[in-house]
């Protein structure tokens, strides 16, 4: 089966990140991705997800935000899009932990950038635009 | 879907299992399993993840920290992680800070 274009609602609460998960593994399936590569799609989504509900939308006068997620697919690639009207934040330009960090011990690791990481690591191509009050961010996996 | 964790203690080994989905949002309820087991410095903290779904890196934090207090000499070991799961750790340098197994075996 060959899924076209699918839209969602979510509430920007952590209590959303469950429905989120659901929501990417039945389009995810419908388009025909296996269930490893599904794991990595909702992997690399939560942790954006995670990001915009607890920082996007911290600020008092954005509260009631929602999360809108769309899946596309053609027979080459399935593009998820996230989108929120939080406070603009681009994952790529917050320096992710490198070689250097990651092979510290552990008593010296950094904590931050971790999630950042596994949702650039887990997709085929990541990027990520400001548009109309908008964040999108945007997860490409080549079918 | 939804998480949940069990705690034993025995001498100075606790052994904590997980099941279902752990994000930032079940993470809480691990953390604060994680927080009480160590306060009594176990030379093992095994936490059994054979029926754990999915972990993000709200996981990952957990076992940062749960590794910092609990010092160099203690072991941390992980049962039967999911093959993501491991997948998560290798990426994020995590893997060599954890002791992975089959069965735990005292």
């Amino acid at each position: 089966m060959n899924l076209q274009s699918e839209s969602r609602i979510f509430s920007a609460t952590l209590d959303a990140l469950d429905p989120i998960r659901e929501f990417l593994t039945n389009t995810g399936k419908a388009a025909g991705l296996e269930k490893n590569r599904i794991y990595k799609l909702c992997l690399a989504v939560d942790e954006i997800a995670t990001n915009i509900i607890s920082y996007g939308y911290n600020e008092p006068a954005k509260k009631d935000g929602t999360i809108s997620i769309t899946v596309k697919s053609d027979h080459k690639v399935l593009t998820v899009i996230c989108e929120d009207f939080g406070v603009p934040f681009n994952p790529l330009e917050k320096p992710i932990p490198g070689e250097k960090e990651l092979s510290l011990p552990i008593e010296e690791r950094p904590v931050g950038g971790l999630g950042i990481m596994l949702a650039i690591n887990n997709v085929d191509e990541f990027s990520y635009r400001y548009e109309n009050n908008k964040n999108m961010n945007i997860f490409h996996i080549m079918l | 879907m939804s998480f949940s964790v069990s705690t034993e203690i025995s001498k100075n080994v606790v052994i904590l299992t997980l099941e279902g989905e752990l994000d930032s949002s079940t993470a809480p309820k691990l953390n604060e399993e994680v927080q009480k087991s160590i306060l009594n410095k176990p030379d093992k903290l095994v936490m059994n993840l054979e029926k754990l779904n999915f972990m993000s890196s709200a996981g990952l934090r957990i076992i940062i920290f749960a590794r910092q207090k609990m010092g160099s000499a203690a072991r941390l070991i992980l049962v039967k992680p999911q093959e993501q799961v491991v997948e998560t750790l290798k990426i994020t340098g995590l893997l060599s800070s954890v002791s992975i197994v089959d069965k735990y075996q005292e």
